[in-house]
């Protein structure tokens, strides 16, 4: 039987791993889904919201970018989709206050740094905290 | 002039017994400390080894570009070494062997005219290159005991600037590998020409696995792969260093502790019989006074 099995990796720990019916993220060319006897693919995961379809329900993973692989799994028939993110959480443990607040912190960072021409490090980190923390929140709110 | 002797001897022992304490405190702390980074490597390598598995999928489909990130060129003229130890000491010969090993590296690179730029990572690597007045470029510290992966990309970001700006040709990492919980070993790793211990060297395989389709397009992929494939390998790299320490002072602590108890029954051994001495000579005086004093009367 063809089956899919679903791994959504951090360098700390795995965050998810278990069967799947599907795979939905985006990588930097569109949406795509992967579903049991996909082709193998590699390729890019932009931030955005990874789903992955159960027969419990769906799951919503928030990916801060990374890369996925889909390729053929240990087991006859099934299909393997990792993927990898340096950050990643899921969606319901988002805390939306404290994403609300990085939010502010790192606006104010930015509106602070702006009068420098070139772009320093603390505008680069408070840019990157500012994606984290508005794909937190529009994850959080979807 | 026996009791005076004893004196010391107690206060010897309860010395060897204090710095006893410290010793076994330091080697439960440790061992605590063991299963939980050993766990720590268990959890990241899913994550290591689907990161070598992309590189090695994009290598395949793309030798030429892949070449120019993974092959080491002919000629290297400057190479960056990083040297990992711990932030502490205590731990037996963890930090002592990376240095040497650092030592030995440098010392081949130069006598093959490569300049090198020296980094270290963790405080006992600073302060042996500062002391001997070695140039150090950069050093990192707070971390070896519990590195994060944030820690992993401020070094990645530090090395892959000057590799990308071609001002250095080779990353070298001295840092000690956990191979088991019996075994570690320094190994010098080459980070950057990316090299994956399991990047095959004939791509035979392709035509049974079949056609891999990129997104993007394969040579766009690994540009951007590469810099997350050396984030993923120096952290690795510090989880392990970090699990090696650990074992290192358990074990140093271990033996110190042995040792503290060999010291103190020696010691007290030796206090016991002082103390007998001086209670027999004690005796003798008393009998010998009071024989003195019958005989007299």
């Amino acid at each position: 039987m063809a089956t899919l099995k679903v791994e959504i990796v951090t360098p700390e720990a795995p965050l998810w791993v278990g069967e799947a019916t599907a795979l939905v993220a985006r990588s930097s060319e569109g949406w795509f889904t992967v579903l049991p006897e996909h082709m193998d693919m590699v390729g890019n995961v932009v931030p955005s919201v990874v789903r992955v379809g159960t027969t419990e329900g769906e799951i919503a993973i928030a990916v801060h970018g990374g890369f996925f692989q889909v390729g053929p799994g240990e087991e006859e028939g099934e299909t393997l989709a990792t993927v990898l993110a340096g950050i990643a959480e899921k969606v319901d443990e988002i805390d939306v206050a404290r994403a609300q607040a990085a939010k502010e912190s790192a606006e104010a960072e930015i509106a602070a740094d702006i009068r420098n021409e070139h772009e320093t490090a603390t505008s680069v980190m408070a840019r990157a905290a500012l994606d984290r923390a508005e794909l937190r929140l529009s994850a959080a709110r979807s | 002039m026996a009791g005076g002797q004893e004196r010391i001897l107690r206060r010897r022992i309860k010395s060897v017994q204090s710095t006893r304490k410290i010793t076994k405190a330091m080697e439960l702390i440790a061992a605590s400390q063991i299963s939980r980074s050993q766990a720590r490597i268990i959890a990241n390598r899913p994550y290591r080894n689907g990161m070598r598995r992309i590189i090695v999928e994009a290598a395949k489909a793309d030798p030429a570009g892949a070449a120019k990130l993974l092959a080491t060129p002919e000629h290297v003229e400057s190479a960056i070494v990083l040297v990992l130890t711990g932030d502490r000491g205590l731990s037996g010969s963890y930090n002592s062997s990376a240095l040497r090993a650092g030592e030995r590296l440098v010392r081949k690179l130069e006598g093959e005219g490569t300049a090198v730029r020296l980094y270290s990572v963790g405080k006992k690597a600073g302060a042996f290159y500062r002391f001997r007045g070695i140039d150090l470029v950069e050093g990192f510290v707070a971390m070896s005991d519990r590195p994060t992966f944030e820690d992993a990309r401020r070094i990645a970001a530090t090395v892959a600037t000057l590799f990308v700006a071609g001002e250095a040709q080779q990353v070298l990492l001295v840092s000690t590998r956990f191979l088991s919980a019996a075994t570690q070993s320094v190994e010098v790793q080459q980070l950057l020409p990316l090299s994956l211990p399991d990047v095959p060297e004939d791509d035979g395989p392709k035509v049974l696995k079949g056609y891999t389709e990129f997104e993007p397009e394969v040579a766009q992929l690994l540009k951007t792969l590469a810099p997350k494939a050396l984030e993923s390998e120096i952290f690795s790299a510090l989880l392990e260093g970090a699990a090696s320490f650990h074992i290192s002072q358990q074990r140093a602590m271990a033996a110190a502790t042995e040792n503290a108890d060999e010291l103190g029954q020696n010691l007290s051994r030796i206090m016991n019989r002082a103390r007998q001495d001086s209670i027999t000579t004690e005796i003798m005086e008393i009998v010998g006074g009071a024989e003195a004093l019958r005989s007299g009367k």
